[in-house]
């Protein structure tokens, strides 16, 4: 198991995070939580996961904040990001994928849409 | 011969005239004809006196029965004063006729009759007055001013030629020379009336016309009287003038266009037209003009009063001058307002626009969060429903938990279309066009009802061809089918059918998606694409909707350059048709 790789999910709706964290262990991955954008950057920079998913309306810092935090530090450099938003309007998807995320997720998600994503960007 | 085909081209016009005031048109004639019967009869006799009165006394009597016959109760004074002021001229006559035949001599100067002629004028006045005001225009204070121009150079000719004069001759006592200078005193008046009558308000009828020619008449044969006092004598050809003014008096009052003589003017203040221009430029001119006359005919010069009434007309005219300047002023002034005004709602406008764009915006918003705030909530259902159902084997709980499943998207599906909906009130329907195959999103959308359409027991077929592509954004086109085809089976009932037709024509798509449903009303169709509009008939059957889908389904179709329509006979069913132009 210690093999699997890493992947950081942030979302401050508790019910979503653990449903998220869930799928992505029964799919095989490790997971790290972090309940707002803050915590999230403290987690990214200290467990470095291979990928983030992160939810964009956050408490402290969004997800858009979180992303380019991430994106501006070199040592993260690799790190796959996806955003995943209640927010679904045209505008909100081009502001995230111009903001650095690799793919953007509409909730509600189907379980097999996220998992094939996530496995996707990380080649597995 | 000459006057003869005259006469026969005249005579029609005539006759028209006479048809249109017959008794005045009568009246005139007569009238004309007794005057020329009066110069026949032999000169300073009885007969020709008495003649002389009755011609007058029935002008009298004419105009009062005139003024009754065309005038309503209430309207009729400033005729009864012309009938009274001409009624103290006859007594005159009369009482110089009673003497010619009984006493075969004039009467002394002055006498009773002078009295009945002087209190004849100021009636006439007055009466001229009264038709005056019941015209309008005539209390503003420039009328007024025209008044005294006119009233000042009309005096200051008068005093100069026709008063002043009397000063200089013999009479018998200091009375009779007043009661002399009184006649052209009075003129004064009746001139000024006239004046006023002529750059009067208001339109110009016959008897208009006829007034104005018979108050002429009368000035004139005063003035020419009083220049021609020491040669005058009963039967002189001035006489004509006094007569015809008496007929064409009466002539005025019997002609029906009396009655409208009097028709208000709209504007308050006389304008200045030319002929009253006219009038006033002559009027100011006396002073120097009556100046000139006396001195080229080396007549005595009236220094004193012609200096004193150049003064008044140019002090008159002056006041006339300034009311006008200030009037322009005063219209500068409200230009100005007026155009602050403006600008003050002009920016007002501008402040109330920014706010509706803000109001926008905040609504955006709004909608926006509403949006995700629901979609949160249904996030966690879905996702852990979607858990429970891999994880359940007890067929009854995986019934249970689809409905759960079903319901939850048909809020998801509400969710979005509400959002649609309100963001297509900003107008925002904005395309990520690419080359789309209508072909496979057609059968997509038709696999993917297909389960719906058992389930409605609903018989679901389809008739795609090849057609060309078009350039249109795949998930709004599979909105849209999806909109028409769900529509269709909700709308059909057990064992009816639905089919989709995708056919090429020149130029265009053709997408068509019938029903064998309950049909829709020719009433209803015109707004079945209005936004939350429901059709009776889905009310009463309780069908499920928000009356959204096909308020979207325009939106999607218009965004794409296409045309949407409807083609239905209620009980028989219902027909689609898209038509989408080709991508070039």
């Amino acid at each position: 198991m210690t093999d699997a790789p890493l992947v950081l999910c942030a979302d401050d709706d508790e019910d979503i995070l653990s449903l998220v964290s869930l799928r992505l262990q029964r799919a095989g991955f490790r997971v790290a939580t972090a309940a707002d954008g803050e915590e999230a950057v403290e987690i990214a920079r200290t467990r470095r996961p291979a990928l983030a998913v992160l939810d964009v309306m956050m408490p402290k810092l969004t997800g858009y904040e979180v992303l380019a935090e991430l994106r501006g530090d070199e040592a993260l450099r690799g790190l796959k990001v996806i955003l995943l938003s209640a927010r679904v309007q045209e505008g909100d998807i081009a502001l995230g994928l111009d903001a650095g995320a690799d793919a953007y997720l509409a909730k509600p998600f189907k379980a097999q849409d996220l998992v094939s994503k996530v496995e996707e960007l990380l080649g597995t | 011969m000459t006057s003869s085909s005259l006469t026969s081209r005249a005579v029609p016009a005539v006759a028209a005239r006479v048809r249109s005031a017959p008794a005045a048109w009568a009246f005139l004639g007569t009238g004309l004809l007794a005057i020329a019967v009066y110069f026949l009869l032999p000169a300073h006799g009885d007969a020709q006196s008495i003649f002389y009165v009755v011609i007058g006394f029935s002008s009298v009597v004419a105009i009062y029965v005139g003024s009754s016959r065309n005038l309503p109760r209430g309207e009729r004074l400033p005729w009864q004063l012309f009938a009274f002021g001409l009624l103290g001229q006859v007594a005159g006559d009369a009482i110089f006729a009673i003497y010619e035949v009984s006493l075969n001599r004039e009467p002394p100067s002055p006498s009773i009759a002078d009295a009945f002629y002087l209190a004849g004028y100021p009636l006439l006045a007055l009466g001229v007055l009264l038709i005056l005001r019941k015209l309008g225009g005539q209390t503003s204070r420039a009328a007024i001013l025209d008044t005294l121009v006119i009233f000042s150079a009309v005096a200051l000719v008068q005093w100069v030629f026709f008063i002043d004069p009397y000063n200089h001759m013999h009479f018998g006592t200091e009375f009779s020379r007043l009661v002399a200078m009184a006649y052209p005193a009075m003129d004064v008046v009746l001139l000024v009336a006239f004046a006023q009558l002529l750059v009067g308000p208001g339109g110009r009828t016959r008897a208009y016309r006829l007034l104005l020619v018979s108050i002429a008449l009368w000035v004139v044969a005063d003035e020419v009287y009083g220049l021609t006092i020491d040669t005058y004598e009963g039967g002189s050809w001035i006489d004509a003038l006094w007569l015809g003014s008496y007929v064409v008096w009466a002539a005025a009052a019997l002609d029906p266009s009396m009655s409208r003589l009097a028709v208000p003017d709209r504007r308050r203040l006389p304008r200045l037209t030319s002929a009253r221009l006219l009038l006033l430029a002559l009027a100011s001119l006396t002073a120097p003009l009556t100046l000139l006359i006396e001195r080229l005919s080396h007549h005595r010069v009236h220094a004193f009063v012609i200096a004193v009434g150049g003064a008044a007309l140019g002090g008159v005219v002056l006041v006339r001058l300034a009311g006008l300047v200030h009037a322009v002023e005063r219209a500068g002034l409200a230009e100005r307002l007026a155009r602050r005004e403006a600008e003050q709602a002009q920016q007002l406008l501008t402040f109330q626009n920014q706010q509706l764009v803000e109001i926008d915006r905040l609504k955006d918003e709004f909608v926006s969060s509403i949006s995700h705030e629901l979609r949160t909530p249904l996030t966690s259902i879905a996702g852990y429903v979607e858990l429970l159902q891999e994880e359940e084997e007890d067929a009854e709980k995986l019934g249970h938990l689809a409905i759960v499943g079903r319901n939850s998207e048909r809020l998801l599906a509400l969710v979005t279309d509400l959002l649609f909906a309100a963001r297509l009130q900003y107008g925002r329907l904005e395309l990520e066009r690419a080359p789309v195959d209508l072909r496979s999103v057609v059968e997509q959308c038709v696999d993917s009802a297909r389960p719906r359409a058992q389930a409605a027991s609903v018989q679901l077929e389809s008739e795609v061809e090849d057609v060309p592509e078009i350039a249109g954004e795949p998930a709004k086109l599979a909105q849209l089918l999806d909109n028409l085809v769900s529509n269709a089976i909700k709308f059909t009932p057990r064992d009816g059918r639905v089919s989709v037709r995708l056919t090429a024509h020149p130029d265009l798509i053709r997408i068509e998606v019938s029903d064998t449903g309950i049909g829709i009303p020719d009433r209803e169709r015109e707004r079945l694409f209005e936004r939350f509009f429901r059709a009776q008939s889905a009310l009463e059957r309780q069908i499920q909707g928000t009356g959204l889908g096909l308020y979207i389904s325009k939106a999607i179709v218009d965004a794409h350059d296409g045309r949407i329509g409807v083609d239905s006979a209620p009980g028989e069913g219902t027909t689609f048709i898209v038509e989408l132009p080709v991508a070039r």
